[in-house]
């Protein structure tokens, strides 16, 4: 199988694109993807994304699911080249204070696993064998914080909503991660750990919370939000699809990203 | 659904101040353990300025959601704030950060943004100094803000509605209050009316009234006329004031009587705090 990938992100209505404070990756050759919203109340925030999103594709954090402290060791290197990016000596004082209390994102990363090449944890296998699947084929896992969300499709049907399956869940309250190590006390039992298989013809979306809450509302309404989507061929139809969904009130005026992965046949496979 | 408008750079949104600098303000404030009314007034002031432009900071710069005024009434009714920014009314907030008018420095604990901590100088900026001279001339302020805002309103018609914050400690010794106010808070926005709110602040040690729905527990004539001007909350305050552990009902009005020190605060920053800021 060979995975097709579009991205499409846009900034909130009203500000620049390089004000946009979400972010991506796409490590497509390793079949890594992650998502990250960056809070707009904080500064620097698209410096913080940027750098989750980077470094899980490049090296996302052991274990299935990475232990606490795994995922503290991971996190601190990213908060010391997020603070080795700001000239705080030319900061104005009110920049310099607002820094300094850090910046603050979501974060979704996923990863796919074609054959049984990585198979590292007992939960992987457990749950599993719970579920009587196989235990060699194509997986994938993720890890997300907060309220970016991630959906699977099969069949025409939506099979994986996570790790918010209702509209209604989606806050303005998300727990966030933070560039300053003292803002993360007591985050690290939120972080979410997710598992599944997939096969030639899945649809995987992950998207940051405007969008992913439009996306939950259509299906709570018995629509199939993912062929608007699918519909979409450039950056223009989703930045007209975003302004016709904000002008009517579908969805809030915030940064919007999602990532669309279609696992199809490959010329190779036999 | 009114004052329920998105607070942006397109359409930002107004606070004023009317700062009452009658002679009465060199007295002790209830609760300041004997701090001068006029010295907590102008603390609280410029730290809710400092407060408003640090969550308005965003990378190295501010993002212009908000625009204010301080008028200061007293000996004179007039702009209030002191330095560069002397004179000037209504002043976009980038400009009041990087305009103080004096910047104290004090020792400070900080996180250092990398998990630990360290001691440093900090920065206290000074825009509004305290007076305490002449009557109360509430009426002549509460002019002012008219003056100031029917152009503000015209503009800005998208915007969240301007909110008015009048703290004094006593009676207008001029010609008002009543119809001042009414015509201030019938200006007003596509997203609704002006915000009139009053603390009325005291040195005597007086069980606070705060956001009351009715003039039933005020005790003289003058408090229920600062009630009867007051806004009513709108649902977005009404809920930030509920999570502040007060308990007012529907109908509750934007006004504080005998406030001491912590109430002056803790009303100023339910005032002043928008949950329709993105």
């Amino acid at each position: 199988m060979e995975a097709t990938v579009q991205v499409f992100w846009t900034p909130k209505k009203g500000n620049t694109p390089d004000e946009y404070e979400d972010a991506y990756g796409c490590a497509v050759e390793d079949g890594r993807y992650a998502i990250a919203d960056g809070a707009t109340e904080s500064s620097f925030a698209e410096i913080w994304s940027t750098i989750l999103t980077q470094k899980f594709i490049a090296t996302p954090p052991v274990g299935s699911p990475p232990e606490s402290q795994t995922l503290q060791d991971w996190i601190a290197p990213m908060q010391q080249e997020w603070h080795a990016n700001i000239m705080w000596d030319r900061l104005p004082w009110f920049a310099e204070e607002k820094a300094r209390k850090g910046a603050f994102a979501t974060f979704l990363g996923m990863e796919f696993m074609e054959d049984e090449e990585e198979d590292d944890g007992v939960m992987d296998k457990l749950l599993f064998m719970f579920k009587k699947q196989k235990t060699s084929g194509p997986r994938w896992k993720a890890l997300t914080i907060g309220d970016s969300n991630l959906y699977q499709i099969r069949e025409d049907q939506l099979i994986t909503s996570w790790p918010l399956t209702k509209g209604i869940q989606f806050t303005h309250r998300p727990t966030l991660i933070s560039s300053n190590p003292k803002c993360n006390d007591g985050i690290w039992d939120h972080f979410q750990y997710q598992v599944g298989e997939y096969e030639e013809g899945d649809t995987f979306i992950l998207a940051t919370d405007a969008i992913a809450k439009w996306f939950l509302d259509r299906v709570e309404l018995g629509e199939k939000p993912w062929h608007t989507l699918a519909q979409l061929k450039s950056e223009q139809d989703f930045e007209t699809l975003c302004s016709e969904l904000r002008s009517g009130l579908k969805m809030q005026n915030d940064d919007t990203t999602i990532i669309s992965i279609t696992w199809e046949e490959s010329p190779d496979d036999e | 659904m009114p004052y329920s408008a998105e607070i942006s750079r397109t359409n930002p949104s107004c606070f004023i101040f009317l700062i009452d600098q009658s002679g009465s303000m060199v007295e002790p404030i209830s609760g300041g353990e004997g701090k001068r009314k006029c010295d907590v007034v102008s603390d609280s002031i410029n730290r809710l300025l400092h407060n408003l432009i640090i969550k308005c900071a965003r990378g190295e710069g501010i993002r212009d959601f908000y625009e204010l005024a301080v008028i200061g009434y007293g000996a004179q009714v007039a702009p209030g704030f002191s330095g560069p920014l002397a004179g000037r009314d209504i002043v976009p907030l980038s400009e009041v950060a990087n305009n103080p008018a004096r910047v104290e420095e004090r020792i400070k604990e900080l996180d250092d943004g990398a998990g630990g901590v360290i001691q440093q100088k900090t920065k206290f900026p000074v825009w509004f100094e305290p007076v305490a001279k002449g009557t109360t001339p509430m009426g002549g302020a509460l002019d002012l803000a008219h003056h100031l805002l029917s152009g503000w309103c015209q503009q800005r018609n998208y915007s969240y509605p301007p909110i008015v914050i009048n703290i004094s400690d006593g009676e207008a010794t001029d010609f008002g209050p009543e119809p001042q106010a009414e015509a201030l808070t019938s200006l007003h926005t596509s997203d609704g009316n002006v915000l009139l709110l009053n603390i009325h602040i005291s040195g005597e040690n007086l069980t606070p009234i705060v956001f009351p729905d009715n003039d039933e527990d005020l005790p003289d004539e003058f408090a229920r006329t600062l009630f009867q001007v007051s806004s009513e909350l709108p649902p977005g305050m009404r809920e930030l004031a509920k999570n502040e552990q007060l308990e007012l009902n529907e109908g509750a009005r934007g006004f504080a009587f005998n406030a001491d020190m912590i109430e002056l605060i803790r009303f100023l920053d339910i005032g002043t705090r928008s949950s329709t800021m993105r």
